[in-house]
């Protein structure tokens, strides 16, 4: 069904006011605006009221008049802005900061006012025209008109960077008034401050910083200077703090650093009498603590220190094991290398932050100085014997563990650690054979360490020998236990050793005497009798005697005698006279240990028990000898054994250096079919090096050696030459 | 139908003893053919005309009165080169069956002809491939003994003067030199002898500017070139 009512149409119409375009009207709007703007200018904006001049505004745009606002604004602004910076050009001395300031103040607080009357238009007209919003454009007017007038450009920048000179010679500045200028360039845009401030500031400090580094280094010593450099730095991060922007810091500090510490650098390092030389000579931590901080900020700067430290290390290093005085005393030798090492420890920690750089640097100059003196092995082991002999009597325990700790770390020094194996098993052998080590867990503490250091092999021998001197002492009571009728006469104490543990020593004829040899023979029966298939031979050579003696007028004594010396002394039970040759008849002592023997024994002060004929220092085959009736000591035990550690004379030296040599070999052929066996085939530069690194933990393999090696294994059909490519060697299975 | 029963047809017209040392093996006359007995005949006249009847090798006296024959020194290289042919196992002494293999190689079987086939034989063994070969053979046949593996100095010296002498008079003579001079060495084993030729193919003489101790050159050379540039100094 139809609903044949007229349909009414509600339509809701614009309303279709007719517009009165009065040509005029734009006009007579614009001059009540472009009033209002002078009014606001003029300090005089109380009397206006906001909501008319909104709709003002409003209407203008509204009736498409919005360019003519906009431009008229324009206008107007820089009417206004044009007569301000003229007011500041005007402005006389310090006035004139004080004056752009006041005026920038006054331009924000109009701006805003204008930015809110014109708020409509900037939301509509101005976006849809992509042109620049009230603000910045108040904002622009005032950097091209007021910043960048010609009269106020230059003198603005030239005012603040002598205001930044002044302060920096020691003035006072109003430093708020110079932050409000450089916030009003930021405001104004970063690329305004940068341009129309930071990098001038930038040149003008590298400038006054150039010429001051200059007159500093011609007057200052190198401790001084960083001082300098140091606040000045601190006082340019001050600055920025106060009144730059904060992106300015890494900028000026960087100047800072180029001008007074990288362009000098050199200088500074070097300078004579309190460079860094002189501060690592003096103990000068706080000077030097300063350069590291200062020179970690440049580039190379860090390196250049560590440059100068490494080779003045090594230099003074070179110097110390080289020279011929200081290495007369083992003992000391050694102790000023552990008393540098400390020194070093000290000022890396102290003053270089334990930076790791460092303390790499300051080992390889240790590494390489320590290796230039052939003898710095056996050294070490003599400071270690000298230690465990008298040096840690009374010594806590946890100072003790110290002590072995530092000397592990020169050990980790050396290059030829199987020298060293070689001089500590000689001295530790002389050690426990005397009864003369200070505290037995101070000795096996560092077997601990040699093992955790160098592993297994390298101290199973030493244990071993420690081994045998327990063994020997239960040895020593069943054989008196099994023999009591024998604790009347001389009391004998064996220390079996199983060969291969010990030092190898050629077994050296002795005729002991008739009382000795009877008692040796006994428990050489009792021994055997227990050992089936052991052979023992007498080490005449590395033994004790304490003998009870009675001199010309009744003076007891008891002397603490080598064997050989016992062995002398006692010929003279049955004879007053004898002569060398009749001495070395009876004893069948080799020639050289009889005269060092006698030497001991009849030309020491103090110790001289017999005399000889004539009484010159050496001894002479045509010499006699008789007791000496007059000799005195104060002391009922005298001592004349000589078998302390010492160091080695110039031929014993060589005798070690070529043992150590030859066991060498064996451990070079050992590494090369190690190596050979599981490459198969392998290039002679390659061979070389992995033999290197394999025997590194126990010598620096020579090369040549190594290469001599090679050719024997190939002699005896290990290894063969490729046929084609002669580099190559191939392993024969 | 096994042939070691066989017996020989012919006899031989001369019976010769064998040394235990020789490798000879007797061969089975039924084996042979007419031809070949009359060309071995021939070889065999020529080995017996200078072989120690008791002994049924040619000895250093056989040898030096065939080098007089053959108008060489028996120091001459081509004797050694001959020896090489005939692949002969011990310095002085030539068996009938090396003897034979290398009158055999050469085709001759009278004085005359292996007078004319001894320079071409130099010139086959010169050839690089053989000459290596016959250079390592010359070490070998000093060994007077089965366990012998290296040689003495002095008779290095005269080796090297023969088998080199002529290509690298330099070498030679400079290396001779060092070895009467240093006292390091008592005798070279085969890898250094080796070296050496290897030595005078690939380095620039004398200035050596091509050798470096860093290869793998035997150390004996190695101290050959410091002594050479302490020298040149």
């Amino acid at each position: 069904m139809s609903n044949n009512q007229k349909k009414r149409n509600f339509q809701i119409e614009a309303f279709k006011h007719r517009v009165v375009v009065d040509p005029k009207y734009a006009d007579k709007t614009w001059q009540i605006l472009e009033r209002a703007i002078h009014q606001i200018y003029n300090q005089d904006a109380s009397g206006l009221s906001f909501e008319e001049l909104y709709r003002n505004a409003y209407n203008m745009v509204l009736h498409k008049f919005g360019e003519k606002l906009y431009t008229g604004f324009i206008a107007t602004m820089t009417g206004h802005l044009k007569e301000k910076a003229k007011l500041i050009e005007a402005a006389q001395g310090g006035a004139f900061l004080e004056e752009l300031n006041k005026k920038w103040n006054e331009h924000n607080k109009a701006l805003e006012m204008i930015r809110d009357i014109l708020m409509y238009m900037d939301r509509t007209y101005i976006e849809s025209s992509k042109k620049p919003h009230v603000h910045p454009m108040g904002l622009s007017l005032w950097r091209d008109n007021v910043v960048h007038s010609p009269k106020i450009h230059t003198r603005l920048l030239n005012t603040l960077l002598d205001l930044v000179h002044r302060e920096r010679t020691g003035e006072v500045i109003d430093r708020g008034l110079v932050r409000n200028v450089t916030k009003m360039f930021m405001d104004l845009g970063e690329s305004v401050y940068q341009d129309d401030f930071e990098k001038p500031f930038l040149e003008a400090s590298s400038e006054f910083y150039k010429v001051e580094s200059q007159e500093f280094i011609e007057s200052c010593d190198c401790g001084d200077y960083l001082k300098k450099a140091e606040k000045r730095l601190t006082e340019e991060i001050d600055r920025v703090g106060h009144y730059l922007d904060a992106k300015s810091e890494d900028k000026i500090t960087s100047v800072v650093e180029r001008e007074m510490i990288a362009n000098h650098m050199q200088r500074l390092v070097h300078m004579e009498n309190s460079g860094l030389v002189n501060m690592l000579l003096n103990d000068k931590y706080e000077d030097l603590g300063r350069m590291y901080n200062l020179f970690r900020r440049v580039t190379n700067g860090l390196a250049t220190v560590r440059d100068v430290m490494t080779s003045h290390l090594r230099e003074m290093g070179k110097q110390l094991v080289t020279d011929p005085e200081k290495s007369k005393d083992p003992v000391e030798f050694v102790q000023r290398l552990l008393d540098e090492r400390d020194k070093y420890d000290k000022i890396i920690s102290t003053a270089f932050g334990n930076d790791k750089t460092f303390q790499n640097a300051s080992n390889s100059s240790f590494e390489y100085f320590i290796n230039l003196n052939a003898r710095s092995p056996e050294f070490i082991s003599l400071f270690v014997d000298d230690k465990l002999r008298k040096g840690l009597k009374g010594i806590a325990d946890v100072d003790v563990e110290v002590i072995l700790d530092k000397v592990m770390m020169l050990f980790r020094y050396l290059q030829e650690k199987d020298v060293f194996e070689k001089y500590y098993k000689q001295h530790l052998a002389k050690r426990l054979l005397s009864g003369k080590t200070v505290s037995d867990d101070a000795e096996k503490s560092l077997i601990v360490k040699l093992k955790t250091e160098c592993g297994y092999q390298f101290t199973s021998k030493l244990e071993g020998m420690f081994t045998d001197m327990k063994t020997s002492e239960d040895t020593m009571r069943g054989f008196y236990g099994s023999h009591p009728e024998l604790s009347e006469g001389p009391t004998l104490i064996v220390q079996v050793l199983t060969t291969g543990s010990w030092p190898t020593q050629p077994a050296v004829p002795c005729n002991l005497p008739a009382e000795v040899s009877v008692l040796c023979e006994k428990f050489r029966s009792y021994y055997l009798g227990t050992h089936t298939g052991r052979r023992l031979s007498w080490q005449t050579n590395m033994g004790t005697a304490d003998i009870k003696a009675v001199f010309g007028k009744g003076q007891k004594h008891e002397l603490n005698v080598s064997t050989f010396q016992m062995c002398v002394l006692m010929l003279f039970n049955n004879s007053d006279r004898l002569s060398y040759k009749e001495i070395e008849q009876a004893t069948e002592i080799p020639a050289p240990d009889l005269k060092r023997c006698l030497q001991s024994l009849a030309c020491v002060k103090g110790k001289n028990v017999i005399k000889k004929e004539p009484m010159s220092k050496d001894i002479g085959e045509d010499d006699l000898f008789v007791v000496n009736d007059k000799f005195a000591s104060k002391f009922y035990k005298v001592k004349i054994g000589t078998v302390v550690a010492q160091k080695e004379t110039e031929p014993e030296k060589q005798e070690t250096r070529q043992r150590v040599e030859e066991d060498r070999k064996p451990q070079i052929e050992a590494a090369i079919v190690r190596i050979m066996k599981s490459r198969k085939i392998l290039d002679h530069n390659n061979i070389i090096a992995e033999v290197t690194k394999q025997l590194q933990p126990r010598f620096l393999a020579n090369p040549t050696e190594i290469k001599k090696r090679i050719e024997s294994l190939i002699e005896r059909d290990f290894l063969e030459r490729d046929n084609t490519d002669r580099k190559l060697y191939r392993y024969l299975a | 139908m096994p042939r070691t029963a066989s017996k020989p047809k012919k006899k031989r017209s001369k019976p010769y003893t064998v040394t235990s040392s020789d490798t000879v093996s007797v061969p089975s006359a039924s084996s042979e053919t007419k031809k070949s007995s009359k060309e071995k005949d021939g070889k065999y006249k020529l080995f017996n005309k200078y072989a120690n009847a008791s002994s049924g090798v040619i000895d250093p006296e056989g040898i030096e009165k065939l080098c007089s024959k053959l108008k060489v020194s028996h120091t001459d290289i081509k004797i050694l080169m001959l020896a090489w042919k005939m692949k002969s196992e011990r310095q002085g002494y030539f068996t009938k069956a090396e003897w034979r293999r290398a009158l055999k190689a050469l085709k001759v079987d009278t004085i005359k002809k292996l007078k004319k086939a001894l320079p071409e034989l130099e010139q086959e063994v010169r050839k690089p491939l053989n000459f290596s070969d016959f250079y390592a053979y010359s070490f070998r046949y000093c060994f007077t003994d089965e366990k012998q593996n290296c040689v003495d100095i002095e008779t290095i010296c005269q080796l090297l003067d023969m088998v080199l002498g002529s290509t690298f008079r330099d070498q030679v003579d400079h290396f001779v030199n060092y070895l009467k001079i240093q006292n390091v060495y008592k005798v070279i084993t085969m890898d250094q002898w080796m070296g050496f030729y290897r030595f005078c193919n690939e380095i620039i003489f004398p200035d050596m500017t091509n050798y470096s101790l860093e290869l793998a050159w035997p150390s004996i050379l190695d101290n050959f070139f410091e002594w050479m540039r302490e020298k040149q100094a």
